[in-house]
């Protein structure tokens, strides 16, 4: 009996750990979220860095002893400001007298889902990498990814569970027939203990033979994953932010990814397209004139007269970096309060210096020289060359949502790979997914499909059905 | 009745029933590398690794290969700055252009994809070719990516190159030309109207400047003779579609005479016998020496010497009653030129008579046979003449003379090469020498620009502007489709400049354009157009424009003029020389897709070959076992024979030649070049200086006074590719003709590829004889049908569930409309990533083409029929490949294709022994660089690297076909890529598949239509009109093996007393 309550017991505390594991998990990354729609624009994502707003990073030990201030400082800055406390109004000065948006609505959970995210950033306990594929694919709900994962953890628990019973049983079962050779008086002089059990033949061999199929269960699979990039999130040359563009301005995929609708490349857009905005909006949000200067240099755009460069102008890097000196001190001086005419401060050189250095950087390499020229973006989704994918296929014809393979691009800060890409994975969203039969004049070839969905005997065709499993669809 | 297959042999052993040739037929390799290795114990000793070095190196590369495979590289994706509004990357724009080369002519639609050229199709806007493309035209998109052409202005000082830049050589050429020089420009036909403007302009500059054109293959003799007899120099417009009757003395003209691609078209339409009994077509008559492509569908050939050609034509005219003949032909000839005649005279008004004759009193005879019969206003007229030849060989002539006297200040070579092909370019050299300034305006630094001082080499066909007036009133256009790849600049540009043209805009980003459009805009109010901007981006879009021919009046009969025909040599030996359909008269020499080729009727690649009588042989008599020369053919190997001429000795690996006419032997012009390129360089031997000019300066192509030795040796390489893949199909026994199966099963009692006996391989017969023929085709068709229904797994069960929605590709040949023109082969090289592996691998039966021509003879053996059949992968719905292979990775798809995922395949290459077409081909070595280890690649066989290892020939790749790496299958795929797209242009749109979205690469190269591609589900496609054809039938269906391609019979109208 007591044997029993005690297994009870461990399963308990078992479960329980299982549900603090996920609890705890969910409010980082409902942390990510939340900060991401509300605090991503102020706020520099690595918790270390000034952006408009201070870093974030260990804010809590800074309003140490006063965590309640803090909760209505963040739902509403202006009235803690408007209190007079010291520390609060110091900042408000510091930062320029910026206004931090109210946020009267966040909840004292969801403040404090930020407050973890902002410190495992900070201390680098939450690898962003991981973070970010467990919220990408927690928000889409069906990904593959979170599925494959909790699963893997639900098979580890019940491989213990089951262990753990298999031991008690064989403890029952060692003790009855101790007992029941006990009872025959020809019980030995020894009992076997535990470690007798475990050292015999049948269990080390056993265990011998789970680690080798456990081994190349491991090996085989790690193999196949081989350059497979899940999760991959490279340093871009420009700090490009989807959150900003598609997530808080809502600028639709297909305007710059103007590929996706009528080619196999979904297209990175040329750096014209971004001047379609950016000829008006000069200054970024996040980086201010650090990221959108290389825009500028690589389609030859002088900001300061709003014209395009001449080609010996662009072509000639010293004359290209002349001109963005110029238009990163000139908006220096305007955003630190400094006279057009004054000198530029220390700070203010260092600032020139590092934005210069960030785009040549960026758009010269050992190929290129010059800074005028298309910006070297790094590519994120690589196929094999044997795998033919087009985009207009799924998304004209198919009418699949970008975000079904990309994840929610439009809450990333920094693209990564959503989905695996691997041939299993294409051929599941196969067998499930659903042709759009009926509206599309071309299905009507499928007359038998059609005829059985007039009567009823079927429901939906499949890309399976019209044979989206077959080699020679992607493989040619 | 006779079997249909008892009399079709392709090439001598067969046609003797060699065992060598059923020992071939029946390995579907032959010549393994491994097995060769192997079976050398030499190699084997010598070898450097032993057993324990294997393993080593087998650990270390696993563990090399595993450590690099983790490493991810760190690729970029590179957008425009700013983006063209017409290029979408990943989607092909097509530009309408024209390829002109080499005296061809082709209005095309240049596919391009992320701004390079990658694959040429026809202009279906074309009213002369109609759509169609010949194989150099398919080719020409190569030429593009040539890393060994000139790449920027320079200077050239015996032979070599000095790099410089087009101002310095501009000024130095400049400073060399005064107002008073005499400056000659040597061109080949320029059909440009705005080129020969530029000409006008420069010799406004130069007032002693002139234009010497020539032809290295011409027809010099026809412009004089139709300029004496109607006043005009030109190529009179040939109607081959409204004649009944066509005879050809020598022409070519469905290969290389003129404009093939558009005679072929013309051809075709009028011997379509699609309905079978009751089906009438044009009867054609090539009278020749050697078996060309032409005279290979012809339905009567009558043979005579190259030297009688003259004779010939003057006995036909005789027959017909326009005055005698001053010379005899061969008796069998003669008697058949006078039923010729008999049947000419029922034909009146429906005859068209051509010759190739360069003898201006023959071409005058020809000229008076054609008015004799009325062909002249019904099928030949004078309203869009050819300006397709231009060249008048005594103007060469000419100028060397000039030359040699010292009289020529400067010759600029505008797209010529007659240090090569010129019959005395010896004295072209000698004379060239002695001219004080030479320019070469070429490509290429081939054998004539190697004697220039200045190089100024111009844009490729792909990269340059330019217009055509190929036939009187119809334009067409050259744009550019990439920019220039190399620091050249457009010819046209160059001579401008050196005229120092007040019309031509030096500072303007695109002078030539600007200069070619201003005198287009002249045009533009003729044509009714209110802005010349809409007339020009109307023309440039379609590529071609019309406008209507003034039609030349044809006065009075034909009169004979001075001069006189060839008279017929009395020499033993005689040796026709011609220009063959690969590689032209030699501008296309350096392109490894044309070498590649196999010759239509030789079907030799990578050279140029003699063709002998199969009569050759000094020992043994007529047809009495072949055992002279080329016995071993069959084996891959080759006699060599030396051929002296002139005092020169060529070595040639030799073919013996059904339908050469005896004491005659044949040999291909535009092989030999020495300066030329890696892939072309010394490949074959060059026989120009064997041509001989006649009285009036006109080039004759034949040798008479040649002599031939016994054999000298073997060509163990031989490469050609008549008995690779090949079925064995029927030869003769114990002085009978039988099928070869049934000898081998009865007698032997061995079997023999799955002991089939009398299978359906090709149907052919005359049209007297159609009745018989489709009784014949309905009893096969019966006997298939019994012997496939006696199966365990009845098609018709699964095959309705499996295809009765959806598609079901399909394809339909016509052999009737099969040329062999080989346009399809390399159309397919170039769509599906081809690789070419060069002659030794050809000759180890590993060329790699997915699309064979076999070549079958029939009837007369010394002077046979033949019939093509373009064989690719058949999609067999029950496919023998895709049950014997252990990885499953050939399997069908729902849409009935026979499909092959590369990356699956293994190697065990079981699909290839088990496929009865033997259309399977196999990456003995990593001919693409497409391997995963990059060691692999430097070398095949320790020649030069690989042919798509260069960088700038990748360019080429179609990049939605994969590159197959060594040690995998490939075979034809339907254009998997073709369908795949159609299919999605038709999703996008929301519309049914139509025929036009699924067209095949060799569906499309062809100019005679013959192939139709397209969905047997679709009942009112075409392809289901045209395998309802009682003509149709399928290879080998005996075998149950459910082919989705149709072929359908070939008919050839013979008349029996031409042959008597």
């Amino acid at each position: 009996m007591i044997k029993k309550s005690l297994f009870f017991k461990y399963i308990l505390l078992l479960v329980l750990g299982l549900s603090f594991y996920s609890t705890h998990a969910a409010s980082k990354e409902d942390g990510k979220a939340l900060f991401k729609q509300y605090c991503a624009q102020c706020h520099n994502k690595n918790m270390k860095d000034k952006l408009t707003g201070p870093a974030l990073g260990a804010v809590e030990e800074r309003w140490e002893g006063r965590e309640e201030l803090l909760y209505s400082w963040i739902r509403n800055s202006q009235e803690v400001i408007a209190s007079g406390d010291e520390y609060a109004v110091n900042l408000y000065n510091e930062y320029g007298k910026s206004v931090m948006n109210p946020f009267t609505f966040l909840e004292d959970d969801q403040i404090e889902s930020i407050l973890t995210y902002v410190n495992c950033m900070y201390d680098g306990s939450c690898d962003p990498k991981v973070l970010a594929a467990a919220a990408g694919g927690a928000a889409v709900g069906t990904g593959v990814a979170v599925e494959e994962s909790s699963n893997n953890f639900l098979y580890i628990a019940l491989f213990v569970i089951l262990g753990l019973l298999a031991l008690v049983l064989a403890r029952i079962t060692a003790n009855l027939n101790y007992l029941s050779k006990v009872k025959e008086g020809n019980a030995p002089a020894t009992r076997g203990t535990l470690a007798d059990i475990l050292t015999s033949k049948g269990v080390v061999g056993f265990l011998v033979f789970a680690l080798i199929v456990f081994a190349g269960y491991t090996t085989i699979n790690n193999a196949i994953d081989l350059n497979r990039q899940q999760t991959y999130a490279p340093d871009q040359p420009i700090k490009f932010s989807h959150a900003m563009h598609a997530g808080s301005q809502k600028i639709d995929c297909q305007y710059c990814h103007d590929g996706a609708r009528r080619s196999k490349h979904s297209v990175i857009p040329a750096a014209n397209t971004c001047m379609n905005c950016h000829k008006a909006i000069k200054k970024g949000s996040n980086y201010g004139t650090a990221e959108l200067s290389k825009i500028y240099a690589s389609v030859g755009y002088n900001p300061i007269n709003d014209t395009y460069m001449k080609e010996e102008t662009r072509m000639n890097n010293d004359s290209v970096k002349a001109v963005f000196t110029e238009w990163i001190s000139s908006n220096f001086k305007a955003d630190n309060g400094l006279a057009e005419e004054d000198e530029l401060n220390d700070a203010g050189m260092r600032v020139v210096a590092e934005q210069l250095d960030g785009i040549v950087g960026s758009l010269t390499s050992d190929v290129k020289e010059s800074l005028y020229g298309p910006i070297p973006w790094v590519r994120i989704h690589n196929l094999p060359d044997h795998v033919y994918f087009n985009h207009a296929q799924h998304v004209t014809v198919g009418k699949v949502e970008c975000q079904e393979c990309h994840g929610k691009v439009e809450e990333m800060e920094v693209v990564y790979q959503h989905s695996p890409l691997s041939m299993g994975w294409c051929i599941n969203c196969h067998r499930k997914t659903d042709v759009k039969f009926a509206e599309n004049e071309y299905y009507k070839a499928y007359e038998n499909y059609h005829d059985q969905m007039r009567s009823g005997d079927r429901e939906s065709v499949t890309v399976e059905d019209i044979g989206g499993l077959e080699c020679q669809k992607c493989h040619y | 009745m006779k079997n249909h297959q008892d009399t079709t042999w392709i090439g001598i052993t067969d046609k003797n029933n060699d065992p060598a040739m059923q020992e071939v037929a029946q390995d579907e390799f032959v010549g393994l590398p491994i097995a060769e290795a192997a079976s050398n114990e030499k190699i084997m000793e010598n070898a450097s690794a032993n057993r324990r070095d294997f393993l080593k190196y087998l650990g270390f590369g696993l563990g090399a290969a595993t450590i690099a495979s983790c490493e991810t590289p760190v690729r970029n994706a590179i957008p425009y700055v700013v983006k063209p509004d017409a290029i979408v990357p990943g989607v092909a724009s097509y530009y309408a252009s024209t390829i002109v080369n080499g005296g061809d002519y082709c209005p095309v639609l240049v596919k391009t994809r992320e701004g390079r050229p990658i694959k040429i199709e026809g202009n279906p806007m074309s009213k002369i070719t109609k759509g169609g493309t010949s194989a150099r035209a398919q080719a020409s998109v190569l030429s593009l990516y040539d890393s060994e052409r000139i790449k920027s202005a320079g200077m050239i000082s015996s032979g070599a190159f000095t790099k410089s830049n087009w101002a310095d050589v501009d000024k130095a050429v400049a400073g060399k030309l005064s107002a008073s020089s005499n400056v000659r420009i040597v061109c080949n036909t320029v059909m440009s109207p705005t080129t020969k403007k530029v000409f006008n302009e420069f010799k406004g500059s130069f007032p002693n400047a002139k234009v010497v054109t020539y032809d290295p293959v011409s027809s010099s003799a026809m412009l004089q003779a139709n300029m004496e007899n109607f006043g005009e120099a030109v190529v009179p417009n040939y109607h081959f579609d409204k004649a009944q009757v066509i005879v050809s003395f020598g022409a070519d003209f469905l290969g290389t005479w003129i404009s093939p691609v558009e005679y072929s078209a013309k051809y075709i339409k009028n011997r379509n016998v699609s309905k079978g009994s009751g089906a009438t077509m044009s009867r054609h008559i090539q009278v020749e020496s050697g078996m060309s492509m032409t005279g290979s569908n012809a339905d009567n050939r009558i043979m005579i010497k190259p030297s009688e050609q003259g004779a010939a034509i003057a006995t036909l005219l005789e027959n017909l009653g326009g005055g005698s003949s001053p010379y005899k032909v061969n008796a069998k000839a003669a008697k058949a030129l006078k039923n010729l005649a008999a049947e000419m005279q029922g034909h009146q008004g429906r005859c068209l008579v051509v010759s190739n004759s360069n003898n201006k009193a023959e071409q005058i005879l020809v000229n008076k046979i054609n008015d004799m019969l009325g062909s002249y206003g019904s099928t030949i007229d004078f309203g869009a003449v050819s300006y397709q030849r231009q060249g008048i060989d005594s103007e060469i002539q000419g100028l060397i003379a000039e030359m040699q006297n010292g009289v020529v200040d400067a010759v600029l070579i505008w797209n010529a090469n007659p240090a090569y092909d010129l019959p005395n370019s010896d004295k072209f050299v000698s004379a060239f020498a002695k001219v004080g300034t030479k320019v070469t305006f070429g490509l290429t630094m081939n054998e004539t620009a190697a004697l220039c001082d200045y190089a100024m080499p111009t844009h490729h066909n792909l990269e340059a502007w330019g217009d055509v007036e190929a036939k009187r009133g119809q334009y067409s256009l050259i744009q550019p489709t990439i920019s220039p790849l190399y620091n050249t600049r457009q010819a046209e540009c160059s001579l401008l400049m050196l005229a120092n043209s007040p019309n031509l805009n030096k500072n303007s980003e695109r002078p030539y354009y600007d200069y070619l459009k201003q005198s287009w805009g002249a045009m533009a109010t003729a044509a009714g157009f209110s802005s010349s901007r809409g007339f020009w981006d109307e023309a440039l879009s379609n590529g071609v424009y019309s406008t209507a021919a003034a039609s030349t009046a044809i006065g009075g009969g034909v009169v004979a003029g001075a001069g006189s025909i060839t008279k017929p040599s009395a020499s033993e030996f005689e040796i026709n020389l011609f220009e063959t359909v690969s590689i032209g008269n030699g501008e296309y020499a350096n392109n490894p897709w044309l070498l590649e080729m196999p010759d239509p009727v030789m079907r030799t690649v990578w050279g140029n070959y003699l063709s002998v009588p199969i009569t050759w042989n000094e020992s043994s008599g007529r047809f009495n076992g072949f055992k002279g020369v080329g016995d071993k053919v069959v084996k891959g190997i080759a006699d060599k024979l030396t051929v002296s001429n002139n005092g020169a000795d060529q070595t040639y690996s030799t073919v013996p030649q059904f339908g050469q006419m005896d004491g005659t032997a044949s040999i291909g012009l535009g092989f030999g070049r020495t300066s030329v390129g890696k892939a072309g360089k010394d490949v074959g031997h060059n026989v120009y200086p064997w041509c001989t000019i006649d009285s009036e300066g006109n080039t004759q192509y034949f040798a008479t006074g040649a002599s031939v030795s016994n054999i000298v040796g073997e060509d163990k390489e031989f490469g050609c590719v008549q008995y690779h893949h090949t079925y064995g199909v029927t030869g003769s026994y114990q002085g009978e003709e039988v099928n070869v199966d049934e000898v081998d099963i009865v007698p032997v009692g061995k079997g023999y590829q799955g002991g089939i006996t009398d299978r359906t391989v090709v149907f052919r017969d005359s049209l007297s004889n159609m009745d018989a023929l489709l009784a014949d085709m309905k009893k096969k068709q019966k006997n298939a049908d019994h012997l496939n229904a006696a199966t365990l797994y009845p098609f018709e069960e699964y095959s309705a569930e499996l295809y009765s929605q959806g598609h079901h590709w399909g394809m339909h040949i016509d052999l009737n409309s099969c040329t062999g023109c080989s346009a399809c082969t390399v159309a397919c090289m170039a769509e599906n990533n081809v690789p070419v592996v060069g002659n030794r691998e050809v000759s180890r039966h590993h060329e790699m083409t997915w699309l064979r021509i076999d070549r079958y003879y029939y009837g007369e053996a010394e002077n046979p029929n033949v019939v093509y059949q373009p064989v690719m992968c058949q999609h067999c719905d029950n496919a023998p490949c895709e049950n014997v292979c252990p990885v499953n990775a050939t399997n069908h798809s729902s849409e009935g294709l026979n499909q092959m995922a590369y990356n699956r395949c293994v190697g065990t290459r079981y699909c290839a022994n088990n496929c009865p077409f033997k259309v399977r081909r196999f990456n003995w070595l990593d001919y693409t660089s497409a391997d995963l280890f990059g060691g692999n690649q430097n070398a095949i066989n320790n020649e030069d690297p690989a042919f798509y290892t260069d960088n700038i020939v990748r360019m080429v790749l179609n990049p939605d076909v994969t590159v197959r790496s060594r040690g995998v299958i490939e075979k034809c795929s339907f254009c998997a890529q073709r369908l795949q797209q159609g299919k999605l242009t038709a999703k996008a749109e929301g519309r049914r598949l139509r025929d036009v979205d699924v067209k095949t690469a060799c569906q499309t190269a062809c100019p005679t239509g013959a192939i139709t591609f397209g969905d047997r589900n679709n009942k009112k496609g075409k392809l289901n009109s045209k395998i309802k054809s009682p003509l149709v039938f399928r290879m080998l269906d005996e075998t149950n093996v459910q082919s989705s391609v149709f072929y359908q019979a070939r008919v050839n109208n013979k008349n029996e007393k031409l042959d008597a």
